[in-house]
């Protein structure tokens, strides 16, 4: 650790935050003055007591231009977690460089903590909570210890969670918090970065909005609460160390339920659940609303602005919510028993005819002598309950005839290109 | 009477539950059920499941005739001889058939 | 005929590894039986009553010698000298192991043959008159749209899971020696206005415990857009067919449930929407595919008649056989003949691997090294010389294969039934052999003329019992076979369904009550020339049923 050179005396913040009144701190700002707070915490509140931890995400660059702005030689601790996209370890050193940032440190996790819960580095897998725990909160929390206050990117419109979020907070164990952008939106961030030139993250242009650590960051869809590809359905919305600063939250969290859903090469976590009896259409969400129930109730699920789904069971017609699949961010087709053919026309239906190009995931009863039949059906994703199935998906080894004589699907040879049936199958998606 | 009955999963061959667990070639030397003893058939037939290699176990119903287990059901009892026209032998357990609960 | 490409060789190669994988898995534990059942059963392997039975393929019954003789060599290797051949022109091995099967399948490919959807709830194998090429009165020979068929049918992704098994038989003649009316889907080569041949389709027919004659769905689907129809028929049954019953799963209940004309009207809307897309059959690539099956080089010969009532004098058996055995050819100086795999007293269909190295022998040295095998469990040399009948039949007497009563009373279609079949209910074969000894002598088969009789061991009707010109189905009461008679069933474009005439017979009892059946046709045809079909429909079945059961 590098950064233990400055040993604070927290309770001066305390003292300071209460003197001032924690009401009147936050009056003092116009909501979008995000420098004003960050200079009052910087040279007067917490003079040489305050930190950042950055996560040199997609959204980064605008708080670390403010603290650029105020002192380039404030503390900025990276969590070196070693599961960043290699993308993410190269914008750090893009944005040292262009925004002068002379104080940046990486947090890397311990060694022995590692070989200990983590020795083959699929924790993630299994139990992210603890990945994080031993990946973020452990490295940090010797250093929180060391600053009176800390300046964080959150903003209100993140979650549902963050709704209400200050410019100055008390955290529980009497240190200061700083929230320059709370009451910044998506586009007033981008129209900063705009206005001041900020580097993008490489990965914000294919679709990551919210950049954590590669395993557990997926593409959010458009119109898509930009965390939702965080820990997608993992339940778990908040990293440990946004909480609190004393460690005390992130404790390591029995093991989660193994991944189900396969999708794009990998097991991934489902941000979706099934329908339940007495879900609101207007306000459920990442929820696989079930094709009669969709009927039932359409105008309150077009209504409704959250990420839906769409369950489609065997004698389901899809070409009865024709107009409406662009609505949905993913659509299951249920296959009852694997000897149940019928989800396979559906398949096609929806990718060939009715030019659905989401999400098609196969659920039910996937195994792995039909995902290579699938997935010519336009299938995509599968959620697979049976163990074998999921090791040869793991393993990369599923029992596949590469080429086939029949056209199906989107992409077909040319008409009258010889051998006329006949192609290989593309590469595994 | 009863007794259980399968095919042995690497010959296809039928087979018979003997009293000592082992599912044997011969009718003949199958286990008797009686009527009151269904716990315990039901028994045999889970542990056959469970060791997969006894295909589409089922119960028959016997009778004994002049010391010579005979199957009810026609169908048992060419199962038991094998083929009668074309007549031929029946399938042999192979050497790695021998399959015991 | 058709040869693989390096494409066709590979996928067979990749079908055949990932069944060995399959195969694999369930021999470690990994797949347990239900999982692994229809993965066996898509590569035709089943669990009958003795052991494993495999059911290999023979495409459009097309075979080559070399073909004939890797059957031979299986049949000797891995099975106990013997193989069967079954009403789908396929061949079934009895005894195989189930370690053995992927060498089996390694053995099959590098012959250009497989197992492949010899099973299942899929597109089976595509049938087609067993004189396909040859015959005289052929409009068009089907097998390159059989083929064209095959490779679309083949592990198609989206109809390896249908609601229950479909078939597909084809035929371009007139005279219909494929039993299309009978099957899923029937396709009779038809011409219209503008003189082009197509597709005349009808669909719904089938056999089994809800026999059903197929319906005409339409009348002319020209060859560029039928693969579009045939899928716009499965999409439509696949969706739609039954699955809450296996025994209503067929497309021929949908058909009788919904009605011709709303499964039309079903299909021609999704016929419109792929109609013209990726499935359009480009001329060329029939032509392609066609070009396979050009005609061997025939010599030209001149029209050489057969002078059987000098040659009856000389050697009658061989007599016998160029009356029943020779089929016409559309080429001057060639003939196309059956051989029977009916010998009196014989299980109908099997034959002995020496037996097959005989007639792959015969093939290659008479008939351009082409075989096929009939519906009807007869095996065929397509184009053999006139000059070369002689030879030929003597070379079919050295291998016990001279049996000169096709399509007489003693050759009968039989499935394997109790004997063998897991799902059987009643013996078939020894009723076969009972009834082809009492019928045993020539000169009284001559006599009857022809005839066929069909038996099944249950009523899934493997045996085509429902059209028998006499069909026999038995059936279990009470721990004891019984076998019901049924009348007046054809297969031919002048389909029909047999009736059942009464209660059934104890097996003992079958071959009598099949002459009494005889002696009343015998006794009541107007002339020598009314063959028994004929005289049924003209009689109806009172006299029969008389002889059977006696005056109520």
């Amino acid at each position: 650790m590098t950064a233990a050179s400055k040993i604070a005396a927290a309770p001066v913040a305390q003292d300071k935050l209460r003197a001032l009144g924690i009401m009147a701190l936050n009056g003092m700002f116009d909501e979008m003055d995000a420098l004003g707070v960050l200079r009052q915490a910087a040279t007067e509140l917490l003079a040489g007591d305050i930190a950042i931890v950055s996560s040199f995400g997609a959204d980064s660059a605008v708080l670390l231009h403010l603290v650029a702005q105020v002192d380039p030689s404030m503390p900025v601790f990276f969590l070196e977690t070693g599961k960043h996209f290699p993308e993410t370890l190269a914008y750090v050193e893009t944005l040292k460089r262009q925004l002068g940032l002379i104080n940046v440190t990486a947090l890397h996790p311990d060694p022995a903590d590692l070989a200990r819960f983590d020795p083959d580095g699929t924790l993630w897998e299994t139990d992210p909570d603890s990945c994080c725990h031993i990946r973020k909160t452990e490295p940090l929390e010797p250093i929180t210890e060391q600053f009176g206050g800390w300046v964080t990117g959150r903003k209100r419109f993140q979650t549902r969670e963050r709704g209400v979020l200050p410019h100055f907070e008390l955290t529980s164990d009497d240190r200061i918090k700083i929230n320059p952008l709370a009451y910044f939106s998506d586009a007033d961030v981008n129209a900063y970065k705009a206005e001041h030139g900020l580097p993008e993250h490489p990965l914000y242009a294919v679709g990551y909005k919210s950049i954590g650590c590669a395993p557990c960051t997926s593409i959010v869809a458009e119109g898509e609460d930009p965390r939702a590809g965080r820990w997608r359905g993992l339940n778990k919305k908040e990293c440990g160390i946004h909480f609190d600063f004393n460690g005390a939250i992130a404790k390591p969290m029995a093991a989660t339920a193994e991944l189900k859903l396969f999708k794009d090469g990998a097991f991934t976590a489902d941000p979706f659940r099934a329908w339940a009896e007495g879900d609101d259409p207007a306000s459920v969400r990442y929820t696989h609303v079930p094709l009669p129930e969709f009927l039932a109730a359409r105008d309150a699920f077009l209504a409704n602005p959250h990420p839906l789904g769409l369950l489609v069971s065997s004698g389901d017609k899809v070409e009865n919510v024709e107009g409406d699949l662009s609505r949905f961010a993913s659509i299951a087709v249920r296959f009852p028993a694997f000897t149940d053919g019928r989800g396979y026309s559906t398949g096609r239906l929806l990718s060939e005819r009715l030019g659905y190009g989401g999400e098609l995931r196969a659920v039910g009863d996937v195994l792995q002598d039909q995902i290579p039949l699938m997935r010519r059906c336009g299938f995509n994703a599968f959620v697979v309950e049976h163990e074998p199935t999921r090791k040869a998906l793991r393993e990369g080894r599923l029992p596949e005839v590469s080429i086939f004589y029949q056209p199906v699907g989107t992409t077909e040879v040319p008409l009258g290109t010889r051998p006329y049936l006949r192609r290989a199958a593309p590469a595994t998606r | 009477m009863e007794i259980l009955t399968g095919n042995e999963l690497l010959s296809g061959a039928a087979v018979y539950l003997d009293a000592d667990g082992n599912w044997v070639a011969e009718i003949d030397r199958a286990r008797l059920f009686a009527k009151d003893e269904a716990e315990a058939r039901d028994a045999a037939i889970a542990a056959s499941k469970a060791t997969g290699r006894i295909v589409g176990v089922e119960i028959e119903t016997v009778k004994m005739v002049d010391g010579r287990v005979v199957a009810d059901r026609i169908r048992e009892r060419i199962r038991a001889e094998g083929p009668t026209a074309p007549a031929f032998p029946r399938q042999e357990l192979g050497e790695d058939g021998h399959v015991s609960i | 005929m058709y040869r693989y490409d390096e494409f066709d060789a590979a996928f067979v190669r990749e079908r055949t590894a990932q069944f060995s994988d399959q195969v694999n898995r369930r021999l470690t534990g990994e797949l347990n039986e239900d999982q692994f059942r229809p993965l066996r059963l898509m590569n035709g392997l089943y669990l009958q009553l003795h052991a494993y039975m495999l059911r290999v393929a023979v495409p459009y019954g097309t075979l080559s010698g070399r073909q004939m003789r890797k059957l031979a060599h299986i049949a000797r290797t891995y099975d106990r000298g013997y193989g069967h051949f079954t009403t789908r022109q396929n061949i079934q091995f009895n005894w195989p192991r189930l370690k053995d099967v992927p060498e089996i399948l390694a053995e099959l490919a590098s012959v250009e043959m497989h197992a492949i959807q010899t099973s299942g709830n899929c597109i089976r194998n595509v049938t087609t008159d067993q004189f396909a090429g040859a015959a005289a009165d052929e409009i068009i020979d089907p097998r390159p749209v059989a083929e064209i068929i095959r490779q679309w049918s083949s592990l198609h992704p989206e109809f390896s899971y249908l609601p229950r098994k479909f078939k597909i038989a084809i035929t371009g003649a007139p005279a219909d020696r494929a039993a299309i009316r009978f099957h899923d889907i029937g396709l009779q080569a038809a011409t219209n206005a503008a003189g082009d041949v197509g597709w005349e389709v009808w669909v719904g027919g089938g056999l089994g415990r809800t026999p059903m004659i197929g319906k005409m769905i339409n009348g002319f689907v020209p060859n560029e857009h039928l693969l579009a129809y045939l899928e716009s028929i499965l999409r439509v049954y696949n969706r739609y067919g039954r699955r809450d019953n296996k025994y209503k799963a067929r497309i021929k209940i949908l058909v009788h449930e919904e009605g011709l004309e709303t499964i039309k009207a079903q299909v021609e809307a999704e016929f419109s929407e792929v109609r013209g897309g990726v499935l359009t059959l480009p001329q060329e690539e029939l032509d392609r595919i066609g070009s396979y099956f050009a005609p061997p080089s025939f010599e030209d010969l001149p029209a050489t008649p057969i002078d059987i009532a000098r040659e009856t004098i000389l050697d009658p058996a061989y007599g016998r056989w160029l009356d029943n055995n020779i089929f016409s050819h559309y080429r001057p100086g060639y003939a196309s003949v059956t051989i029977s795999l009916k010998p009196i007293g014989g299980a109908p269909g099997d034959a002995t691997d020496a037996q097959m190295e005989a007639v792959a022998d015969l093939a290659e040295r008479y008939s351009f090294d082409e075989l096929r095998v009939s519906h009807e469990q007869n095996l065929v040399l397509p184009h053999v010389r006139v000059a070369d009948l002689r030879a030929v039949y003597d070379g079919l007497v050295e291998a016990g294969l001279a049996e000169g009563n096709a399509g007489l009373i003693t050759d009968m279609i039989a499935c394997p039934g109790l004997d063998f079949c897991a799902l059987a209910n009643a013996r078939s074969i020894p009723i076969a052999q009972a009834i082809s000894h009492k019928f045993a002598a020539p000169e009284r088969q001559a006599e009857i003329g022809d005839l066929k009789i069909k038996i099944s061991g249950c009523i899934n009707a493997c045996g085509h019992h429902h059209v028998g010109h006499i069909g026999i189905l038995g059936v279990e009461k009470k721990g004891t076979e019984l076998y019901q008679i049924t009348l007046g069933g054809d297969g031919t474009e002048h389909a029909s369904v047999g009736k059942i005439l009464g209660p059934g017979f104890v097996a003992d009892a079958v071959p009598d009550a099949i002459e009494r059946l005889v002696d009343v046709y015998l006794g009541r045809r107007e002339t020598p020339d009314e063959p028994f079909i004929a005289t049924v429909r003209r009689l109806g079945d009172a006299p029969f049923k008389e002889a059977l059961y006696g005056t109520t």
